[in-house]
């Protein structure tokens, strides 16, 4: 039996130090006794790619387990709140096309669907604002929670806002002090395989031979070990979503204590999207965009637009966007977490999620023999390719519920040659009955859960029919629920501080661990 | 509003305030050096500072929003945050709120000779007491946080008005976490006087069933009157 003990994380940004951590949290005991352990290599000269600004709840589960103070986060990695997207001109392109998808599940969404409902009602509030409070918090810039909630606790849900520059550093000191895995900075220059195909060893440059039972690779676009190694092509979906290109600048706030919004704006252009992401330093802003449906100087006026004139004195920095994955993500002894298993446009922030799923399920279901490990990478290659095709199926809600006609891109866009089949069968199914549980999304750890769906396909205006005898059981119900929201929201609205407050508060005081 | 200034012989001259004056609160702090006079009739917890976040030891004085049940009851000691009435430290001054409701009637604050009147000397005595107490209570809290001792306390009480009361943000000592420190921690905690006051807390949740009590009978009072 050839025993799993020595994991070796090929590459140090995001992906390979998120990676490392959970590996390590999760298999303390063993680490801690000598019998298991996890090393980092990490070339020296390849600088990092700041993937994504934007998180999702489940980071806040990911960075408990993983040891960390929420006050040490904050701190170091310049966090801001993030309770959601607010998706601007999307559906129409007017000046008050607007809509949130919340972080906060619908209120009662274990026990009743409040779509139909909010449908039969159609009282002029929105979806969101009908189930729950988040939407009025984000409108007024208020935090998810106060300076007495403890660490990684709401009174709303919320995810963050980060500087990916800063955020592997931050896990990277945690994981070698605290957790024990072991950095080695070194240039991979050779990768030895067995007869088998498996990864056996590395030859680095600077510290000499490494061998390893499980490799997981985090070597971003290049693709070391899966990609180039082991051969595992490469799935492109650009004929589904369009955006290629993203023109990304940094705008200073005018005052330090200028508002900062705790949701992310996606504002939709002609031939894309712009993001606005409120850090508590600078806002990250971007055009992410068709070069099939634009040009470069054109997407820059765009960005200029958005940014006003402060932008002819900033760096503007163009990002290929490759959409796609690799046809597998785990090959003989080889996993490929974050960039080297693929990369979607940043719409619904889907880059470090992806990930922290990715090495929480590594770091569970970890294969105790070789003589496992393809039956693990069988199981992790069939959920992680259904993660993959739910993500793609959901950015291309967003652009396929258009009813713009103003450019080619949104009239291409709902094209249905562009639109995956499942995502077709499911919108005709929705035209019957709004998504819910026992629907699509019934997996243990859905990306995307079917609330998602329900925030963006009625904050676009998706029509579904109600048939009033069908829901009349549940009306009592959801009539209180719609009428507790209201509550909730007045009193959130009285009691949270404004989110630059608050992010303020946490540098000068600090959060309690309770 | 606060109209705050520093006390002074001659502009004070003739100022009174209300000694026993019970202020509307249902929660004050206080300090550890108090404790062993707080235990037998008030419940001593662990809250938050709103504006900081940050630990502090506090009393429960009523259940409901500025409900102050010790209001009018007599003999009992009085919790020196609540002594203090109107009069703050600033440096090393006395200073006064002036709109504080117990300011005006009650107590001169100085002789006619100008003197400060035996009133005014056990307030300036009392902070001698509560300002170093506010820092020996820090140090005490942030030993119960290196050592993972605080816990959250959640209180229910149900009233025989068919009403019911959850009171939310309270803290306390984890006895169970407690009982799992090392002996070195243990050793420690009981040669600095931390673990009696440990004790001290636990031991005084006690009286929140003794002011659910006097709720209780105040609300059964109330109902009583309003039937009646």
């Amino acid at each position: 039996m050839h025993q799993v003990r020595n994991i070796v994380i090929v590459g140090g940004g995001t992906a390979g130090w998120l990676t490392a951590a959970v590996i390590a949290a999760r298999h303390q005991g063993r680490i801690k006794k000598g019998s298991f352990s996890v090393t980092l290599v990490e070339s020296p000269n390849v600088p990092i790619i700041g993937v994504g600004e934007g998180t999702w709840p489940t980071i806040r589960s990911t960075l408990e387990k993983i040891g960390v103070s929420e006050t040490d986060f904050f701190r170091e990695c310049d966090a801001a709140f993030k309770q959601g997207g607010r998706f601007a001109r999307w559906t129409t392109g007017a000046d008050n096309d607007a809509y949130y998808h919340p972080l906060e599940l619908p209120k009662g969404f274990a026990d009743v669907n409040m779509v139909p409902h909010w449908l039969a009602h159609e009282g002029g509030v929105s979806f969101c604002d009908a189930v729950c409070p988040q939407g009025a918090l984000c409108d007024e810039g208020l935090a998810p929670k106060a300076i007495t909630t403890a660490e990684f606790r709401g009174a709303a849900n919320y995810a963050y806002h980060l500087d990916a520059g800063k955020f592997a550093p931050f896990v990277q000191r945690h994981a070698t002090a605290k957790l024990g895995v072991r950095h080695v900075p070194a240039d991979v220059v050779a990768v030895h395989q067995g007869e088998n195909g498996d990864v056996v060893s590395l030859d680095t440059k600077q510290a000499g031979t490494i061998t390893g039972d499980l490799f997981v690779d985090c070597t971003g676009f290049a693709s070391l070990l899966l990609g180039k190694t082991l051969g595992v092509g490469f799935k492109p979906c650009n004929d589904v979503l369009f955006c290629d290109t993203a023109l990304a600048v940094q705008v200073p706030y005018p005052t330090p204590d200028a508002p900062m919004a705790s949701h992310t704006n996606a504002t939709a252009q002609t031939a894309g999207w712009i993001w606005d992401i409120g850090l508590p330093t600078r806002r990250g802003i971007g055009y992410v965009y068709s070069s099939r449906h634009t040009d470069a100087d054109e997407a820059y006026e765009t960005l200029a637009r958005y940014v006003g004139p402060p932008i002819r004195t900033l760096t503007v920095r163009k990002i290929p966007i490759r959409s796609g994955h690799r046809e597998i993500f785990w090959k003989n002894n080889v996993v490929a977490v974050g960039l080297a298993a693929g990369f979607l446009e940043p719409l619904e922030s889907s880059a470090i999620v992806l990930g922290e799923l990715s090495a929480k399920l590594i770091a569970e279901q970890m294969p105790a023999t070789r003589e496992v490990m393809d039956i693990v990478a069988a199981r992790f290659n069939e959920v992680t390719t259904y993660r993959w095709g739910r993500i793609i199926d959901f950015l291309k809600l967003h652009y396929c519920l258009t009813k713009r006609t103003d450019s080619q891109f949104w009239i291409d866009n709902v094209d249905p040659a562009s639109i995956p089949e499942r995502l077709q069968n499911l919108l005709k199914l929705w035209k019957t009955r709004a998504p819910w549980f026992l629907d699509e999304f019934d997996r243990l750890e859905e990306v995307f859960p079917a609330a998602s769906y329900q925030y963006v396909l009625y904050g676009m205006g998706f029509k579904t029919d109600v048939d009033p005898d069908d829901i009349a059981a549940t009306s009592g119900l959801a009539d209180r629920l719609m009428r507790d929201n209201a509550m909730a929201t007045q009193r959130l609205k009285a009691q949270m501080p404004k989110n630059r407050e608050l992010v303020t508060k946490i540098h000068t005081h600090g959060l309690q661990a309770i | 509003m606060a109209n705050i200034a520093i006390l002074n012989r001659q502009t004070h001259r003739t100022l009174r305030v209300q000694p026993a004056f019970a202020a509307p609160r249902n929660f004050v702090a206080v300090v550890v050096g108090e404790f062993a006079h707080l235990v037998a009739h008030y419940p001593i917890l662990i809250s938050k500072d709103s504006e900081t976040g940050a630990f502090y030891c506090g009393v429960m004085l009523g259940i409901d929003q500025s409900e102050n049940l010790f209001a009018g009851v007599s003999g009992l000691y009085r919790p020196l945050n609540v002594q203090r009435g109107p009069f703050f430290t600033s440096g090393s001054d006395i200073a006064i709120d002036l709109d504080h409701p117990a300011v005006g009637g009650g107590e001169p604050l100085f002789s006619e000779a100008g003197e400060p009147t035996a009133y005014l000397t056990s307030i300036m005595s009392l902070f001698r007491d509560l300002v170093p107490g506010i820092e020996q209570t820090k140090a005490f809290l942030g030993e119960l946080m290196r050592l993972n001792l605080i816990a959250p306390v959640d209180i229910n009480l149900g009233f025989d008005d068919g009403s019911e009361r959850t009171l939310e943000g309270l803290y306390t000592v984890n006895r169970d976490a407690l009982l799992r420190i090392s002996d070195a921690d243990a050793l420690m905690l009981f040669r600095r006087g931390y673990l009696e006051l440990c004790y001290m807390m636990l031991a005084s949740l006690k009286q929140v069933s003794v002011l659910a009590e006097r709720k209780n009978a105040a609300l059964v009072e109330r109902g009583r009157a309003a039937f009646g």
